[in-house]
């Protein structure tokens, strides 16, 4: 049974209109990725699947339950966590509170001692900063507390926007084996990413979004090679 | 040496104004929200502890731990009445909404109290050092604005629910994705808020008179502190309380007194101009 299941969505803001016909499904344990150009919908997507957007059609199912209207502080306690596009740190609180606030859902706070020694073994550097304002650390640091405050959450499905927007070549290099890593434990990861060569590499699957429609997938392998697909979707 | 009398008692007042100012601030800070209701909400402290010490014949700083709570579960009903729905519209419609509450309070107050002056019969005498004599009840509303202020800060800083205000304060999308109900931590905060308001008006009401309509020259002057203290930043306020109380105790002493409000708006406009993130330093 799909963990994660998105049933021809049609989503936007306001009047805007900006999905159309998603659908998508996370088995569990593999990393899925969502790729395509700017502007295609792949955050809107991400938004109303966490339900800070309500879709305007179909619907969201998260471990066989209808999740389409569930408020977003909740989604966090069933297990399906968002890394937001742009971080979203607590700028003006600690890398520490950071990862404290991550513990928020009733269902992580029990846990927070040993995810926070997880995730200072995953993130060394955040541990000797731990004690510093998270908006003055740099870029690469901020996305790995980003990423860290997701995992205190405890997610069953951990989704991810834009991890490698802005980041060095090494860094990203480096955030990615993270992510092998965590998947190595079981966690379904789902990656939203420009940097398509890159998610297609360390993904198993994927889907391709293109004018608000989900309108290819398959083996991330198979979607890499496809002579068509590079041209026609992935601009590769 | 009048003057030094004089400033220890601007000093000792401007304690109070911080924690109103405070209260201010936080909801400023929190939600981006101008309370209007600041003034008469500080007002119903002050008739809050009136009536418990004369209905109930306790003292005032038991009465005034009932009008803090009275206070904080009032904030709480009033953001989820009236602020809620119009939290995320444009400010004018918290403004409006907050401007509402204000002439509701006032309006029923002036029905209930009338506008004639009330005063809290009581006295804890005073102390005399050197040449300075310092009023009982101004030295304790210090204190209890010092513990209140102390008390703020570890819930912000140490609890878990304070760290959610603070969370949302800082991101409110963020704190919801990471499972943190927003909406019920914004009601806290206006709670809190108003607590502060009620609070610093019970210890106003232990020294002066007081009418239904004497929060509004409260309100003000906590529009002057968070502007001076930095909007947002509760440590700045209490800081920016004291130089205004400081000023207060001083300017009588060369001027007459009608210049104060005068000289105290004209510091507004300047820290507007020169440094308007105040000088304390605002939230981002």
């Amino acid at each position: 049974m799909p963990i994660l299941e998105v049933r021809e969505v049609a989503s936007g803001y306001g009047d805007v209109q900006i999905l159309w016909n998603a659908s998508m499904v996370l088995e569990p344990g593999r990393m899925t990725c969502l790729v395509g150009a700017n502007g295609v919908g792949k955050t809107t997507l991400l938004r109303t699947v966490m339900g800070q957007l309500k879709p305007m059609s179909g619907s969201i199912w998260f471990e066989g339950r209808d999740v389409s209207r569930v408020p977003a502080y909740t989604k966090a306690a069933l297990g399906l966590v968002l890394v937001p596009e742009g971080r979203q740190l607590f700028t003006d609180m600690t890398v520490l509170e950071n990862l404290e606030m991550g513990a928020s859902n009733p269902h992580a706070r029990p846990a927070l001692k040993r995810n926070l020694a997880r995730v200072f073994e995953m993130f060394p550097r955040l541990h000797e900063r731990m004690h510093q304002k998270s908006g003055t650390l740099s870029g690469g640091e901020q996305q790995m507390v980003a990423v860290a405050r997701g995992l205190m959450a405890d997610p069953k499905v951990l989704m991810i926007d834009e991890l490698s927007l802005g980041l060095s070549p090494v860094l990203t290099v480096q955030l990615f084996q993270n992510l092998k890593q965590l998947k190595q434990t079981g966690l379904t990861i789902l990656l939203v990413e420009q940097n398509v060569q890159m998610a297609l590499a360390v993904s198993d699957y994927g889907y391709v979004l293109a004018q608000g429609r989900t309108e290819l997938e398959g083996p991330s392998r198979q979607l890499a090679s496809d002579h068509h697909v590079r041209s026609a979707y992935l601009g590769l | 040496m009048n003057l030094l009398a004089s400033l220890v008692d601007g000093l000792l007042i401007g304690f109070v104004y911080g924690i109103a100012a405070m209260g201010l601030t936080l909801i400023w800070g929190v939600m981006n929200v101008i309370n209007l209701a600041h003034g008469p909400l500080i007002a119903l402290g002050m008739f809050g502890v009136y009536l418990i010490t004369t209905a109930l014949g306790v003292n005032p700083y038991i009465a005034l731990i009932l009008v803090a709570l009275v206070g904080l579960a009032s904030g709480v009903l009033i953001y989820a009445v009236a602020i809620q729905r119009v939290i995320n519209a444009p400010h004018l419609s918290t403004l409006l909404a907050t401007f509402a509450i204000n002439m509701i309070i006032i309006g029923l107050g002036t029905k209930v109290f009338s506008t004639s002056p009330y005063t809290i019969d009581f006295s804890l005498g005073s102390i005399s050092i050197g040449p300075i004599t310092i009023l009982g009840t101004r030295l304790v509303a210090a204190l209890a604005a010092v513990i209140v202020t102390g008390s703020l800060y570890l819930f912000l800083y140490r609890t878990r629910p304070g760290k959610y205000v603070r969370a949302v304060a800082n991101n409110r999308a963020a704190a919801e994705l990471m499972g943190i109900p927003s909406s019920r931590i914004l009601a806290l905060s206006f709670g809190i808020g108003t607590l502060l308001a009620a609070t610093a008006g019970g210890l106003i009401a232990t020294f002066f008179p007081f009418t239904i309509l004497a929060g509004g020259a409260y309100e003000l002057k906590s529009f002057v502190i968070g502007v001076l203290g930095g909007l947002g930043n509760p440590l700045g306020a209490l800081a920016g309380g004291l130089v205004l109380g400081m000023l207060e105790g001083v300017i009588p002493a060369f001027l007459p007194n009608t210049w104060v409000p005068v000289l105290e708006f004209l510091l507004f406009v300047l820290i507007l101009l020169v440094r308007p993130s105040g000088l304390f330093g605002a939230k981002r």
